[in-house]
């Protein structure tokens, strides 16, 4: 029989305490993975969109030009630049038609365009189907041409009617809005110097773009790992509230301890086993709501593919390992008072 | 020659009582050797209580030497002054002061050095407890009770047991039984006992029966 043993029966002589403990350390562990697990997973899903969609390097108008569209020779002279290769084109116009502005976009990646109805070819916003009472087959002059409506899309939050990048192209006069392109260089020194060759552009490298999303789900993360600590705190608070009645109400059961000849360090340990042993089972119970949590929040997001992403190895193990050390740290002064216990007076209390 | 095992010499123990000093211990002189039985008796604050804990390493006196086996208590660290208490010193407590949430063995086993699950047992059924080493404090009598916290007292073969009031809490025959316990362990395996009792019949068991007043020893009678 040892202290560590006499400290887990204590746990469970106590278990309704115990249990109301615990809570507190569960509740913040909980919320702690599930905030960070989801901001986690929602940060890597949105790097994994950003890195499968860009290229190495954007090119686009400089805002200096005061036009959204680049003519056809800046265009040509970036797509026979050495150092570039893959490349893709993306030109936006937009028209007033009936008064108001209607976007149209080019593209190639028509499977990115979520069709409801019709074919691919000239497909339109739902919201444009609803503003113009456009269907399929409907006529859209622009440009002094007729585009003919072959289908609809699901989105109905912008105006926009997609074609075909060549055609899109065509209609502008041969310019692009936006060139994509891969480099086997270094992106930000190719960047600089086509930015230096060419006049009128702004190249973009696919890293400034990515820090700018770090950037911003890093504040993200930040800020729910600032509201998942408070959460923890309490519970930690309420190890120390329950370590300190816990010593108080054995002050007899420690002093007979120490008569019987455990040292200062050992009943020190045994109170800090104990309520590092309260943060532990909060942490694994904590864990498991949290998980159960995040496989809700996935579900209701629709991020299943994410969902494992939601559950770093490292926060799982990083939230364990916190709890119970924090709960260490909670037990340290009702240690202290413990084995400060003067032995005879703990003797004759009652 | 025998052996010393508890020396007092001119042993001051001195408390602050409001304005006032109070001696508990007021240069107390006693040698205690190896197999001897004592009864430590007389009226409350007259000091036995004081002079068991500071024998017992519980206290520090004010001024004087005390020694066990040869050991000058107050010249220890704490942690010495621990181990001291677990390997040469057993107390049995008037309260019982057992570990309310575990078994009997387990009880006798908390200050084991080595966990040697047997000679707990041993020791149980030599006090009259085989069968019990299941039971919780609350499933056994007084008497019971204060077998198993004798137990726990001689469980790493200490020097000398420290008891307290030992049948304060006792019925007459139960009290009875306790003392001839002890007396069978100090007359069959020469453990030195001392005994703080207000008890008369308690303390007939003793060889010797140490009066105190005002922290002094006012009389020393032998068998």
């Amino acid at each position: 029989m040892d202290l560590y043993s006499l400290a887990f029966n204590n746990i469970r002589r106590r278990k309704l305490r115990s249990i109301l403990t615990t809570l507190g350390i569960i509740i913040g562990v909980a919320t702690i993975v599930m905030l960070l697990g989801v901001t986690t997973g929602v940060t890597s899903a949105i790097k994994d969109e950003t890195n499968k969609y860009m290229y190495d390097v954007v090119v686009t108008p400089a805002s200096s030009t005061g036009s959204y569209l680049m003519d056809g020779q800046t265009a040509s002279d970036i797509r026979n630049r050495s150092e570039l290769y893959d490349f893709r084109e993306v030109t936006v116009f937009s028209e007033d038609i009936k008064g108001d502005r209607l976007f149209f976009e080019g593209t190639n990646n028509w499977k990115d365009v979520k069709l409801k109805t019709g074919t691919y070819g000239v497909v339109i916003y739902q919201s444009v189907a609803d503003k113009y009472g456009y269907s399929i087959g409907s006529k859209i002059k622009v440009k002094n041409r007729e585009l003919t409506v072959t289908g609809i899309s699901k989105d109905t939050q912008s105006f926009y009617v997609f074609i075909d990048q060549s055609y899109a192209k065509q209609l502008a006069g041969n310019k692009v809005s936006a060139i994509y392109a891969s480099t086997d260089g270094d992106p930000k020194t190719v960047s600089e110097e086509i930015e230096r060759q060419i006049n009128g552009i702004s190249v973009e490298t696919k890293s400034e773009k990515v820090n700018e999303v770090q950037e911003m789900t890093g504040q993200a993360l930040l800020f729910t790992a600032i509201i998942a600590s408070v959460a923890l705190l309490v519970g930690i608070i309420s190890v120390i509230n329950t370590m300190l009645i816990s010593v108080m109400e054995r002050t007899k059961e420690l002093g007979v301890l120490k008569a019987i000849g455990f040292t200062n360090w050992e009943i020190k340990g045994s109170i800090l086993f104990e309520s590092g042993l309260l943060g532990f089972s909060g942490g694994i119970v904590g864990v498991i709501f949290g998980i159960i949590g995040i496989i809700g929040i996935a579900n209701v997001l629709k991020l299943t593919e994410y969902m494992y992403g939601m559950m770093p190895l490292w926060l799982i193990l990083g939230v364990i390992v916190g709890s119970t050390l924090l709960s260490v740290l909670a037990g340290l002064y009702p240690a202290m008072r413990a084995s400060k216990l003067n032995v005879v007076e703990a003797l004759r209390n009652e | 020659m025998n052996n010393h095992v508890l020396e007092f010499r001119n042993v001051w123990k001195t408390y602050h009582m409001g304005d006032d000093l109070v001696n508990a211990l007021a240069g107390l002189d006693l040698v205690l050797d190896e197999g001897s039985f004592t009864a430590v008796m007389g009226p409350s604050g007259s000091g036995k209580s004081t002079f068991l804990h500071v024998a017992g390493i519980l206290d520090t006196p004010t001024m004087g030497v005390c020694r066990l086996n040869g050991n000058e208590t107050v010249k220890l660290s704490k942690k010495e002054q621990a181990r001291l208490r677990r390997n040469e010193i057993g107390f049995i407590f008037q309260r019982f002061n057992l570990m309310s949430q575990l078994t009997s063995l387990e009880n006798v086993m908390l200050p084991m050095i080595d966990n040697d699950f047997q000679k707990a047992k041993e020791i149980l059924d030599k006090i009259g407890l085989q069968g019990k080493y299941n039971k919780r404090p609350t499933q056994l009598s007084g008497g019971e009770q204060q077998r198993v916290a004798i137990a726990r007292a001689l469980i790493n073969n200490p020097s000398i047991i420290l008891a307290d009031e030992p049948t304060g809490e006792l019925d007459t025959r139960n009290a009875n039984s306790i003392m001839q316990i002890l007396r069978d362990l100090n007359m069959n395996e020469g453990v030195t006992i001392v005994v703080v009792t207000h008890n008369p019949v308690a303390a007939d068991f003793a060889d010797e029966i140490i009066h105190m007043s005002d922290g002094k020893i006012v009389n020393m009678a032998s068998k």
